[in-house]
């Protein structure tokens, strides 16, 4: 079941199109990765998917709601969660009080608002500071307690907008910790995000975007769609014999050598480097041990990027 | 428009001020100052005239003295917006807080309403608050020097009951167009100032002209305040929309 669906989703500001015929669905309690350098449409998507902005064509659907009727729109923002680019927070309000007026304004009944601040504030590590007006928290803190607000209704869907953006690494462990826990409770998660290795350790699909969808799939899948993988054989000492034995196997599409190592290029890797260990065993090299070379999403995200 | 959740928002707005220094003791500087300064200079007034005067003279123009200073306190219903409304708005698109108060499932109609309310109650508060202590001082005095109460006249009624919060919610209206054009908060209040001055040269029109006699005027400049009230309401409901805001307001 989808929990969000585009089709040809398109947004313009004026002569500038910031989003352009985007068509994606992300099924219910996956985590949705969205990468994209800036101004490439990332915040415009989630605007649009939120129902902050309109669409300028194209079709777009939040749960069974559509982000067109106007009788849907209050359902989708009721449903959602969303966690802004920018923190947000009432810096002379206490970080309770941040998140009680948020959770009367989704509606949330007095106990279960009470309940789920507690929660929330318990589970990010800030409940001890609850009273203390969110102008002295640090910024780590202050995105905690955004984060805490997006769920404070505890939404279906999650839009979370750069969440570590400008944390230091411990704090964005935090974080993402926290959104591997969401997971778990099969929340669906919408990420936009620069951070790729935060994308490729939370996201079970990424979707690359530059104002146009230019490839989704999982990480792995994306990972591997660039370039065939490479077979890395580790050799005391590469000798001629062995060179010749690889070269002789027609499974071996290129191979180099770097330092005491063998590169191969080869179409089906499981398949074929039993053969390539015997054939060089027999050639007389001595394996000390093989490995697999693979592009790594930044690879492929700035291959990707960089093409459009 | 569900006004129980106008209500959440101005509640939040009013927590917010109640913490903010600056526009705490702006709230209670004012009716303090005109509600005790405004007597003071008008019982002096009084009290240079009162050897010249016969005890019925006095009491006329201790009246029309009283009803002209009693526009004063219309200053203080258009000036405070200036400081309030504009820290409402500003004050959210700095601290970026527009956005997520954007997301939540409330319609643009009932934000803008609980914010304006959220300006307007203190602005009003403190103007009445303001007004009670002046209607205390002068009654006070005049019940023990002219041995009658001074207040209230038909035109002081028509300032506080009418003119007052109609020039309250022209100026909030005026401030939050304003608000949606500047990100200084400074900067908004110097607008808001030139822009309320008019406001206030009008308000001592019926103390000037002497040939329209001043409940009539106090009357006529009702009506003025109310549409141009509703002008600026469907003004500022036009600006206050989702997609303006996120990618209009600067």
């Amino acid at each position: 079941m989808s929990m969000i669906e585009t089709e040809n989703l398109t947004r313009k500001f004026g002569e500038l199109t910031a989003v352009d015929n985007v068509s994606l669905r992300v099924g219910k309690g996956e985590v949705f990765g969205f990468l994209g350098p800036n101004g490439a449409g990332k915040t415009t998507t989630v605007r649009m998917l939120c129902c902050l902005i309109s669409k300028t064509s194209g079709k777009a659907r939040v749960g069974d709601f559509d982000v067109d009727r106007e009788e849907d729109r209050l359902k989708i923002r009721k449903m959602v969660g969303y966690l802004a680019g920018d923190v947000g927070l009432y810096e002379n309000l206490s970080a309770y009080k941040n998140l009680d007026f948020y959770g009367k304004l989704y509606e949330v009944p007095p106990g279960k608002r009470e309940e789920n601040t507690k929660r929330l504030l318990q589970l990010l590590g800030i409940w001890e500071r609850k009273d203390d007006a969110v102008a002295g928290f640090s910024k780590g803190m202050k995105q905690k307690l955004a984060i805490a607000r997006a769920l404070i209704h505890e939404p279906q869907v999650l839009f979370l907008d750069e969440p570590t953006a400008n944390l230091d690494p411990l704090a964005a462990k935090t974080v993402r910790d926290f959104i591997l826990e969401l997971k778990k409770e099969k929340r669906t998660i919408f990420l936009n995000t620069h951070n790729l290795d935060e994308a490729e350790r939370v996201c079970d699909r990424i979707a690359v975007l530059k104002t146009k969808l230019i490839r989704v799939g999982s990480p792995e899948d994306l990972e591997r769609s660039i370039s065939s993988r490479k077979t890395v054989v580790h050799l005391e000492s590469i000798v001629d014999s062995v060179l010749a034995a690889v070269k002789k196997l027609g499974t071996v599409k290129n191979v180099s050598t770097s330092e005491n190592k063998l590169i191969l290029d080869m179409d089906d890797p499981e398949k074929d480097n039993p053969r390539l260990v015997r054939a060089i065993v027999a050639a007389g090299g001595n394996i000390q041990y093989v490995t697999e070379e693979r592009s790594t999403l930044e690879d492929v995200y700035l291959k990707l990027v960089r093409e459009t | 428009m569900r006004f129980w959740k106008s209500w959440i928002v101005t509640a939040k707005d009013l927590s917010v001020f109640r913490n903010n220094k600056y526009i705490l003791y702006s709230l209670i500087a004012m009716p303090l100052l005109m509600g005790l300064l405004i007597p003071v200079m008008l019982i002096y007034t009084l009290q240079t005239q009162a050897a010249l005067l016969t005890q019925a003279q006095l009491i006329e123009a201790a009246t029309l003295y009283v009803n002209m200073f009693s526009s004063f306190f219309v200053i203080a219903v258009v000036g405070l917006p200036t400081i309030i409304a504009t820290y409402s708005f500003i004050g959210e698109k700095l601290e970026k807080s527009l956005e997520p108060l954007l997301a939540t499932p409330t319609t643009d109609s009932e934000l803008l309403f609980g914010k304006s309310l959220g300006a307007f109650i203190p602005c009003i508060g403190a103007t009445y608050i303001g007004e009670l202590i002046f209607v205390i001082v002068i009654d006070g005095w005049s019940i023990i020097n002219l041995g009658t109460l001074l207040l209230p006249t038909m035109y002081w009624a028509l300032v506080t009951g009418i003119i007052i919060p109609l020039a309250g919610v022209l100026s909030v209206e005026a401030n939050i167009i304003i608000s949606s054009r500047v990100n200084d908060i400074r900067a908004a209040q110097q607008v808001g100032g030139i822009i309320i001055f008019p406001l206030i040269i009008l308000m001592f029109l019926p103390s000037v002209i002497q040939i329209i006699p001043m409940v009539t005027l106090a009357l006529i400049l009702s009506v003025g305040l109310a549409v141009t009230d509703i002008g600026l309401f469907y003004l500022s409901k036009a600006i206050f929309q989702r997609e303006e805001i996120l990618t209009k307001w600067k």
